[in-house]
């Protein structure tokens, strides 16, 4: 059994370890097929993104540049007009400036050396903005030749215009600019100076910077040169050239991404910050002739954050659903195995019950006929248990000629039923070996059931004495239904005295009552099994019936054909519908037959043990009538003289005179002695036997007598008639 | 019913003829008490000419018994018939006895 446990539970072990494994892969296959279709969708949504980005500003950036633009090549024209009034110059610095106000903080118009011979060889009127006021002031002084500046040599020379590196103005705007440059020509195209507008790069941080693709996203916009211009850690802006920077620190990525920057290309890039953290490069240059670059840097961390945290759930989720999965499915397969076991157990309760069904019926009489060698008894009985075993039963045997019968119903069924219906009948056996009262027996039973009644249940049973040698019935009743008594002409119930089953009330004193059993009689003793065996209807078979099936069969020869009868009737009556309690039945068919009497002889005599050789010469007699041999002569002697002897001494008490008369009678079968006397009321049959196998010092003097008698009788019957004690000894012949 | 007393090679025999029944176990009882001061001697009962013998009789059979054992003597039961002897068995006496 236990070896079965472990194997149930070592598979049961098994198959959810299997099971887990199971779906422990199938999640994290699931999550990661999962987190790769999301990781490169959203990839492919930050690089969109981020382009997106670049391209508006871009734009902005190159609307805000272009106006300027526009606005220099507008006012070139206006320079061009008023070559002739040098002094005019401040006029039109001022007005690029209140035309574009806040986005061209300056303007100049630096000539070329001595195009004003009056003017001298540095002529540059320059208007710039100081807090609310204008300034206007020469922009070339002995400090500062602006001839030797790039913006006016590189315009000078290429005759186009030009947007000068991003620098930081000491000069009065403090702050970030770019300047663009256009070339003025005389009337004959010859250029002649240039005009600048300086553009503050103030907003450029902004428009670049306010807004962001991911919290922790920055953009970096550097110059063609690659300085930084635009980066969120102020302290680098225009002090850093970035590939200087990705150089100096052996960043190869960052090198080959400002390269491309420089270069003018778009692109994307993977690099790690110092930290080691992961972050995205998404590059592009800005449109227009700044030679600008721009950059976007997304934190891997930003860009996955939520998909991670958004994963990290799901797999919770899916482990916390696998775990209820695993939890319930151990829990079914607990209960599966849990049924096993109840099975097995089932099983094993149901073969026990068979064992026990088997024991208790083997408890009860069951070869017939029973007395094969007796032709004044027919019995038969039958046990039909219900679906289990139940608590009927019934028992009898022949002491002294007398056949004791019982039929019995422990209230409820099952095992308890059994047990109690065991002990009822070791009690019937017990008591009935020496108590020949019916309802003597009934009340040793019902006080020793009643004592270890602990359980409340009860037995109902009817106990009958029947005297084979006369037909006398003596019987007691403890509840139990009547039985049917079926003879030749009739059928007619026993009469019953009320009395309470066994087992209810301690020292209740049972009644006896009697009847005559005709030879030819059968005594019908039954369960309610019987009169309650139910049809598919509901209808119960009934006293009505019973009587009818008897009355229809009152001619049957044998207790067996009785039986049979009743059994096909119960059995058309119900029409297969199930039985639902046990139907236990017993017949009891008394056959005696005149006997055709060989001999008969009588002798009566004193009470005086002296006269026991008048006995011995009458049995002698007797014997030698009936050509019996020597040793069973010797055996009746032996017999008689006991028996009568036990009569002298106990049935008359020392000192009272009674007679003893003895009657042999024999007929070819058996020769019957019967020795009567009018003493005190004396059963020999009810005396303890001897025990023969004591040793001497144990041994009593007496008691041998009776004991002698039962030995060499074939049976030995007492009763008490009118007055008499009348003891009747048989004694098979032939 | 008659019984004969003898002392042969120390021990106590007493020859028992005819039928040991109820009437006649009273005068047998009385003829018994020589065998009861039997120290020193092993007692013999010789059942040779029994015809019969009643529980009176094995009753008798047992008090000389228990006597004897009470006093170191063994006794031993000399040529029982058949039928005797089946009453012997039946009674349980063969066990008790010993026979010679």
């Amino acid at each position: 059994m236990a070896e079965n446990t472990n194997l149930r539970q070592n598979s049961k072990a098994r198959v959810s370890i299997g099971i887990l494994i199971t779906a422990a892969v199938l999640v994290i296959v699931m999550g990661t097929v999962q987190y790769w279709f999301a990781s490169s969708g959203i990839k492919a949504e930050v690089e969109e993104h981020a382009r997106g980005e670049l391209r508006v500003k871009s734009l902005e950036i190159k609307n805000v540049m272009t106006a300027a633009e526009v606005a220099v090549e507008n006012m070139v024209w206006v320079v061009e007009q008023n070559l002739d009034k040098p002094d005019s110059m401040y006029s039109i610095t001022r007005r690029l400036l209140s035309d574009n106000d806040g986005v061209i903080v300056g303007s100049a118009v630096g000539f070329e050396p001595y195009y004003y011979r009056e003017k001298g060889r540095q002529y540059s009127p320059y208007s710039y903005e100081n807090g609310d006021e204008v300034i206007d002031k020469q922009l070339g002084t002995d400090k500062y030749d602006y001839h030797e500046m790039e913006w006016y040599t590189e315009t000078m020379r290429t005759g186009q215009g030009h947007w000068s590196e991003p620098y930081f103005d000491e000069n009065g705007g403090e702050m970030m600019m770019t300047t663009f440059s256009y070339p003025v020509h005389d009337k004959k195209g010859k250029t002649v100076a240039v005009l600048t507008a300086d553009l503050s790069l103030e907003w450029l941080s902004d428009v670049i910077n306010k807004r962001r693709a991911f919290p922790s996203s920055f953009n970096v916009v550097i110059s063609r040169n690659g300085l930084i211009i635009v980066s969120p850690v102020d302290s680098l802006i225009l002090k850093y050239n970035a590939h200087s920077f990705a150089t100096k620190n052996n960043d190869t990525v960052m090198q080959r991404v400002t390269k491309a920057m420089i270069d003018g290309s778009s692109g994307m890039a993977t690099v790690k910050d110092p930290k080691g953290k992961k972050n995205y490069i998404y590059y592009s240059p800005i449109d227009g002739n700044t030679g600008w670059s721009m950059a976007v840097i997304c934190s891997d961390q930003d860009i996955f954050q939520n998909l991670r945290q958004r994963n990290f759930i799901l797999i919770l989720l899916m482990i916390g659903g696998l775990s209820l999965l695993v939890f319930i499915i151990s829990r079914s397969l607990n209960t599966f195995v849990k049924l096993q076991n109840v099975n097995a157990e089932k099983e094993r309760i149901g073969s026990e019950l068979l064992i026990a069904s088997n024991i208790q019926k083997g408890m009860l009489p069951k070869i017939f006929p029973p007395f094969p060698d007796r032709d004044d008894i027919d019995i038969y009985g039958s046990l039909k248990a219900a679906k289990e075993i139940g608590g009927d039963l019934y028992d009898f045997f022949i002491r002294d000629e007398k056949l004791f019968f019982c039929i019995g119903d422990v209230s409820g069924k099952g095992v308890p039923a059994s047990l109690v219906m065991a002990v009822t009948r070791s009690l019937f056996r017990t008591v009935s070996a020496h108590e020949a009262s019916p309802e003597r027996i009934m009340e040793q039973m019902n006080d020793a059931m009643a004592e270890m009644n602990e359980s409340n249940m009860f037995v109902t049973l009817f106990v009958g004495v029947l005297d084979l040698l006369t037909g006398q019935m003596r019987y007691s009743n403890a509840g139990h239904c009547p039985p049917m008594m079926v003879d030749g002409n009739d059928v007619e119930l026993l009469q019953m005295d009320s009395n309470v089953p066994l087992g209810l009330m301690m020292k209740w004193k049972y009644t006896v009552q009697e009847a005559m059993i005709a030879p030819q009689t059968t005594l019908f003793l039954y369960t309610d099994g019987l009169t309650e065996a139910e049809n598919s209807a509901h209808e119960l078979f009934g006293e009505e019936r019973m009587i009818d099936t008897g009355r229809k069969n009152s001619d049957v020869e044998s207790s067996e054909d009785l039986l049979s009868a009743m059994n096909d009737a119960v059995r058309a009556f119900v029409d297969g519908n199930e039985q639902s309690d046990d139907l236990t039945m017993l017949a009891l068919r008394f056959t005696k037959n005149q006997a055709v009497i060989k001999l008969q002889r009588s002798l009566i005599l004193p009470n005086d043990v002296n006269a026991v050789p008048q006995l011995a010469s009458f049995v002698d007699d007797v014997c030698e009538q009936l050509d019996i041999d020597p040793s069973t002569n010797m055996s009746l002697n032996l017999a008689l003289e006991e028996a009568v002897v036990n009569v002298m001494k106990y049935a008359y008490p020392e000192g009272t005179k009674g007679e003893v008369h003895i009657d042999a009678k024999a007929s070819d079968k058996r020769l019957r002695i019967t020795i009567t006397d009018s003493g005190i009321p004396f059963d020999p049959t009810a005396q303890r036997e001897a025990d023969t196998s004591l040793s001497v010092e144990e041994r009593p003097i007496g008691g041998l007598g009776i004991y002698l008698v039962r030995q060499l009788m074939d049976s030995i019957n007492y009763n008490r008639v009118d007055g008499k004690n009348v003891l009747t000894l048989l004694k098979k012949l032939g | 019913m008659k019984t004969t007393f003898k002392e042969e090679n120390n021990d106590f025999v007493m020859y028992l003829s005819g039928r040991l029944d109820t009437a006649t176990s009273p005068d047998v009882e009385k003829d018994m008490q020589v065998l009861m001061d039997c120290e020193g001697h092993n007692i013999i009962l010789d059942c040779t000419d029994l015809e019969y013998i009643s529980s009176s009789g094995l009753r008798l059979f047992l008090n000389v018994l228990k006597n004897a054992k009470s006093k170191g003597s063994h006794v031993y039961i000399r040529g029982v018939n058949a039928d005797i002897n089946k009453v012997f068995a039946m009674t349980g006496f063969s066990n008790l006895f010993e026979f010679k």
